[in-house]
């Protein structure tokens, strides 16, 4: 057979948020009026859907729709620190920060609603778009109570920072406590490894991940789907070449990257731990799911044509000459 | 020059316009016409985000001078939602959560219409082909295809449109729903403005004249015949920075434009502001520098032995970063296990690649505020490091994060904000930076190429007794965020495993080379790669599945750390568990299988040829009696 | 970046020799321009400075196609994607749409021609093998005393050397006339490090004519690349097959000939094993699509080599 299938596996773990240091965020939100919210915190899309989980958490820790939340630019002379975008730490530390906010805003307009209906604030319930109170008649738009809240001088906004406990490392043994949330993960690749030319088709992936709590599981999906491909093209075809500190890759042509073609079919299973320390339980998946593809794949390869490859890329020609190495091995 | 008289249809409407005769069809449509909706990534074919209808067929603006426009029809992305209602198939990419950054998603939609439009019967296979041209590092493209696949039952009517809207929460529960993404509409319709997309009023165009040398000492620069030239503004070098200069993620090794010395090919040397790009770009021909060349690191394991050239003075040993962690006695460990395996592991550099190149913006405001407009994934840290300096307070300097069409880490380095601050504080005026894919590359940070020596010993049953593992990093010329990287790697190299002795040492070495930097995984994608191969190669001689040792090993709830951390709930096997069951994992020692396997999947993986599935489509969505 | 001073599109081959003329010295002619503006970039030719460039895709001439029993021939301007758009090319030239559809991306392949792929002159070029398989030679115009003048060469000898042909200075290649192979099956073997935009390692072009019982080889017709200066018709392995009968062995055989082909100075011995392989899975695909006897053609030998 030309074309030998195979199979592999790994497993990776993974800590959320700044490594051995305090990690912080901070963030504003308000009710406003109509009953749409506003969300203002340091933070930008860079393409993980963070704005849309945001939406989400503020919609439902005021009990505004989605569609109906704003969030304010990135910017450090209009918005308060959130720190940066990156450490697979987005979810972690804005949602839960937007979240804290987002509840103290919610507060301001359920104590002006407790005192409007004369019941108690724990009777009182927000969704969809509408306050209530339980076991009454009291049901109006969140753009009423916002009106209220404001006829009354009060304008529902709230504040909240968010921070870690965590420490650096000892210089000596390395002990230290780096994180407080960490995430698990294991994947599994099928592999065909053509023998005519040594290429590597990666067919499928199956990508179980530990998230906290998945706030959007399309997009979640979505991270696992990336980071297995870029994974890939570091397992299979990606090298940034320098010779004598020149490169001969400046350019696309010469840097290949996966194409539509090259890519596999990603299964996710998505696992939820939820995280006990922040309110939301939700923790982070950008990062850890690129972990485990390349040993997953070289894996994989050395189940199909019983070759191991330990300098990457696994390019046809290492892996022809691999596989022909092994074969001479095995005649002698 | 000989201007051309372009006549054409631009989005339906005609147009008649001088265009420069060496302009392409990209730069009329952007910076004439003023359509960002497509991009540019590369500039060289060889992506795709600048992808554009010329009479009905798909090309790549970037290869089309703009003289080939000459008469013809030609539909931009915003021809495609002309009067704001997105197209099915833009809809579909919203739906679907095809769009993750955004920036190669204008050419991706347009290549998704190209392919419906040839054969509105295209299954997945045919839809792969057909989009073969366009670049996409963020999502995977599983979305994407899944996108085209609905917009093409939509069309067809196997599905209802009601399919591409929002999926309705009836109890108003919005977490753990996949509430469509709130910034796709700007993206797939071309509409969102990233920062070389922008422009300001008087705004001028940056250039960067970078080090041909990947070691040398500056003599001497002289700008003066750049300064004199008609049209430039501007120029700056390291003699222009009025504070403390340098910058990097965890140690400020990095001047703001080369000091004294070169360190990498690529390196920037000095900046010029012009009003228009050609002319910033003849000034750099015009500046003078003197170069000593010094002897040259490549290597980061000769970085490291006595003698070798030095990168940096304060770092003679070229260490960046050596990050150890030390549990238990590993020689004993060694001593007492019945199986030691060592084996050397190897990985590359690695380009972001992010689709879109550098970009920013820099003002003075009328408040003498320092603004910066620019896709960074830090802006916090960057401001803080700017006002150093630039020696101004923290409230007079501000950054905006623009949209970033792709990060994966590679923003995070305050690599050009510098320079455009200069100038603008020097010119008093607006200037912007768009680098060339070229520069990209060629000038900011890669993933850390590593060379991993491992060394485990294991019980007869499965148990890692011990654990040595020693990498080396070639960190490149500067510092940015190799220290973090190093510690990453340090602190998960021993993988989610419970073992009693663990020795790692992990080293980021200053070498002349292209620096590396923050990359997606940070180090752990190094170390995972080392780890679990020699789990399997470990499992193959003890005769035990990969996932029984792993499970032998894993640590459970309550573990603690090879950093002495106490864990709480521990996911591990609950993964395990996931992925062994949804794979349909066939148990079994790792010794080569191949073909004798039973679990072989059919419907969760892809077919495996693709190429020529347009061949076996009969475009009626059917196959023709000749398929393979 | 490619800066040039006047853009002429010609509307004839006489306005285009008369742009020549006047430019003489500093010009170049440009068709698809998909090699031309990416080669003037950081990292290969940098920025150039062309005073004139001349796009002849604009000339009818160089855009015709006519396919008759014989001979197909084709403008020098035909875009790539033709091979794979117009069904009756396909048909008369099997070999083209399998290498097409592996050319760069569909995209690319509307704009980028025949002409300017075989004037490139690239080692790695797809097309021109598998226009010398189909036995291609190229006719080449130029203008003397006033008046139009034509030659017509064999692809194999217009290529001399990477980059390098015999095209003569003031001389347009004008059109690609081929054999017409109907009922030919037709194959493209390609390596590179991916499956789209991809550079060829190693390309094959072959072509295979079968008797009525589809057991025997009637022609054969194979040429290789990516692997030399230019382009390799293999005839001694087409003369070693024709007239034979296809069997797994006689195939092995084949491969086996000792051919030195291999004159790349990089992955020597990983082309060498992959030409071997690649004629295997050539041959077999084409004589599939020509039709062969399952008696020579086994499920076996598909599968070894497939």
């Amino acid at each position: 057979m030309a074309r030998k299938r195979g199979r592999g596996m790994a497993a990776c773990w993974y800590g959320i948020a700044r490594t051995a240091a305090v990690d912080r965020a901070g963030a504003w939100a308000e009710i406003d009026d109509g009953g749409s919210a506003k969300i203002i915190t340091g933070v930008t899309e860079i393409g993980e859907g963070i704005l849309t989980v945001l939406a989400q958490i503020a919609a439902h820790e005021m009990g505004v729709k989605p569609e109906h939340v704003v969030i304010g630019d990135n910017d450090t002379g209009r918005s308060p620190e959130a720190a940066h975008a990156g450490a697979s730490r987005q979810t972690y530390m804005i949602g839960n920060v937007v979240a804290l906010a987002s509840r103290e805003a919610r507060k301001r307009l359920v104590e002006v609603m407790a005192d409007v209906w004369d019941v108690e604030v724990e009777t009182i319930r927000t969704g969809n778009g509408e306050i209530w109170a339980e076991n009454t008649n009291h049901r109006i738009s969140m753009g009423e109570a916002v009106t209220f809240a404001k006829g009354r001088g009060v304008v529902p906004v709230g504040s909240a920072t968010f921070g870690t406990d965590t420490t650096g490392l000892d210089p000596v043994d390395g002990s230290g406590n780096p994180w407080q949330a960490y995430v698990f993960g294991c994947q599994v690749a099928e592999v065909e490894v053509d023998t005519v030319t040594g290429e590597v088709q990666v067919l499928g992936v199956w990508a179980a991940h530990d998230v906290g709590r998945a706030v959007n599981p399309q997009g979640v999906e979505g991270q696992i789907e990336g980071g297995i491909v870029q994974a890939l093209g570091q397992a299979l075809m990606e090298d940034y070449e320098l010779k004598d500190g020149h490169t001969s890759t400046s350019g696309f042509a010469k840097y290949i990257l996966p194409t539509s073609l090259d890519v596999p079919r990603v299964n996710s299973i998505i696992i939820e731990d939820p995280d006990p320390i922040g309110p939301l339980g939700v923790k982070g998946i950008g990062e850890p799911a690129m972990v485990p593809t390349i040993p997953a794949v070289m894996n994989a390869i050395y189940d199909a044509v019983g070759v191991r490859i330990f300098d990457l890329p696994a390019t046809p020609e290492k892996v022809l000459m691999a596989i022909r190495a092994k074969e001479r091995e095995a005649a002698e | 020059m000989v201007d051309l008289r372009l006549e054409a249809t631009v989005n339906g409407r005609k147009i008649s316009r001088t265009a420069k005769p060496h302009q392409r069809l990209l730069d009329f449509i952007r910076d004439d016409l003023n359509l960002t909706g497509n991009k540019e990534g590369c500039g060289a074919g060889e992506c795709g985000t600048c992808s554009v209808f010329v009479d009905g067929v798909l090309m790549k603006s970037c290869l089309l001078p703009v003289a080939k426009a000459q008469g013809a029809q030609i539909d931009t992305i915003e021809s495609l939602a002309k009067t704001g209602e997105l197209s099915v198939l833009q809809k579909a990419f919203h739906k679907a959560g095809a769009s993750q950054c955004g920036y190669c998603i204008p050419g991706m939609v347009m290549a998704a219409t190209a392919a419906l439009r040839i054969n509105p019967f295209a299954d997945r296979e045919e839809i792969k082909e057909r989009l073969g041209g366009n670049i996409c590092r963020c999502t995977g493209y599983q979305k994407i295809f899944d996108a085209v696949e609905l917009a093409r039952d939509v069309q067809n009517g196997r599905l209802p449109a009601t399919a591409l809207l929002e999926t309705d929460t009836e109890d108003g529960e919005v977490i753990g729903k996949n509430v469509r993404r709130i910034d796709a509409p700007s993206k797939v319709s071309g509409k969102l403005k990233y920062a070389g997309d922008m422009t300001m009023p008087g705004m001028l165009h940056v250039q960067v004249l970078r080090s041909p040398h990947a070691h040398a000492r500056i003599v001497s620069i002289d700008v003066s015949a750049a300064e004199a030239m008609d049209g430039i503004e501007g120029v700056v070098t390291s003699a222009d920075v009025p504070g403390q200069d340098g910058f990097g993620v965890f140690v400020h090794d990095q001047p703001v434009m080369a000091r004294g010395k070169v360190r990498y090919v690529g390196e920037a040397v000095a900046a010029v502001a012009a009003e228009d790009a050609m002319t910033a770009k003849r000034a750099l021909a015009a500046i003078k520098v003197v170069y000593a060349p010094l002897a040259p690191v490549f290597d980061a394991e000769e970085a490291m032995r006595p003698g070798a050239p030095v990168v940096h003075d304060y770092a003679p040993d070229n260490i960046t970063k050596h990050i150890p962690i030390r549990v238990g006695d590993v020689e004993k460990g060694f001593a007492e296990s019945d199986l030691v395996l060592e084996e050397t592991y190897s990985t590359q550099a690695i380009e972001h690649a992010y689709l879109e190149p550098e970009a920013g913006l820099s003002y003075v405001d009328p408040d003498g505020v320092v603004v910066v407009v620019s896709p960074s994934q830090n802006i916090t840290h960057h401001r803080h490091m700017l006002a150093r300096i630039i020696a101004k307070p923290i409230s007079k300097v501000r950054f905006i994060m623009s949209p970033v069409g792709g990060g994966f880490g590679g923003k995070e380095d305050m690599i050009y904000q510098g320079m455009l601050a200069l100038l603008a504080m020097k010119t008093q005026r607006p200037v912007r930076l768009v680098f060339t894919r070229e520069e990209s590359i060629i000038s900011t940070a890669k993933r850390h190429p590593s060379r991993t020596t491992l060394r485990m010993g294991l019980m007869r049953d499965g148990r890692i007794r011990a654990l040595d593992m020693r990498m080396v990093c070639d960190g490149g010329a500067y510092g940015l965020s190799t220290e973090g990287v190093m510690r990453k790697a340090a602190i998960l190299a021993a993988g989610p495993y419970v073992i009693p002795n663990v020795k790692v040492d992990t080293y980021g070495i200053y070498t002349n080379n292209t620096p590396s930097g923050a990359f997606r995984s940070f180090g752990a994608l190094q170390t995972a790669f080392a780890t679990e191969s020699h789990l399997d190669i470990a499992a193959e001689r003890l005769g035990l599945d990969p996932f029984q040792i792993r499970r032998i090993n894993a640590m459970r709830d309550g573990a603690t750390t090879h950093t002495k951390a106490k864990l709480g709930t521990v996911s591990l096997t609950r993964a395990l568990d996931a992925a062994e069951k949804a794979s349909g994992w066939e148990a079994g020692s790792p010794t080569m299988r191949g073909g004798t396997r039973g679990d072989l999947a059919h419907d969760d993986v892809r077919p495996a040829v693709s190429l020529g599935a347009r061949f076996a489509a009969d475009g009626k969505g059917g196959k023709q009696e000749a398929a393979e | 970046m490619l800066i040039c001073d006047e853009y002429l599109t010609p509307a004839s081959l006489t306005e285009a020799f008369a742009a020549m003329a006047q430019h003489r010295g500093r010009y170049r002619v440009v068709a698809g321009c998909t090699d031309t503006l990416p080669w003037a970039r950081e990292g290969r030719a940098g920025d150039v400075n062309i005073p004139a460039l001349i796009d002849i895709t604009k000339i009818p001439e160089l855009n015709e196609l006519r396919i008759d029993e014989r001979r197909v021939r084709l403008g020098a301007a035909t875009p790539i994607q033709r091979f794979l758009d117009d069904a009756a090319l396909g048909h008369a030239l099997p070999a083209t749409p399998r290498c097409a559809v592996w050319f760069a991306d569909d995209q690319i392949r509307a704009q980028a021609t025949i002409g300017g792929n075989i004037v490139n002159a690239s080692p790695a070029a797809d097309i021109t093998p598998c226009l010398a398989a189909h036995d291609a030679t190229l006719e080449l115009a130029s203008l003397q005393g006033g008046k139009i003048v034509k030659r017509t060469m064999p692809l194999g000898e217009f290529l001399t050397g990477p980059g390098k042909t015999q095209l003569a200075d003031g001389e347009l290649l004008t059109a690609v006339e081929c054999d017409a192979l109907p009922g030919y099956g037709g194959s493209f073997e390609k390596v590179g490090h991916r499956r789209s935009l991809v550079i060829s390692v190693v390309c094959l072009a072959v072509l295979v004519k079968l008797d009525a019982e589809g057991r025997k080889f009637d022609d054969v017709r194979l040429a290789i690349a990516g692997i030399r200066p230019i382009p390799r018709r293999l005839r001694e392995i087409e003369d070693f097959l024709r007239s034979k009968t296809l069997t797994g062995a006689l195939l092995e055989e084949a491969a086996d000939l000792p051919l030195d082909l291999v004159q790349s100075r990089t992955r020597q011995e990983y082309r060498r094993d992959v030409v071997r392989g690649f004629l295997m899975r050539g041959l077999i695909s084409a004589a599939k699509r020509a039709g062969a006897h399952p008696d020579g053609l086994t499920t076996a030998m598909e599968a070894a080599y497939g």
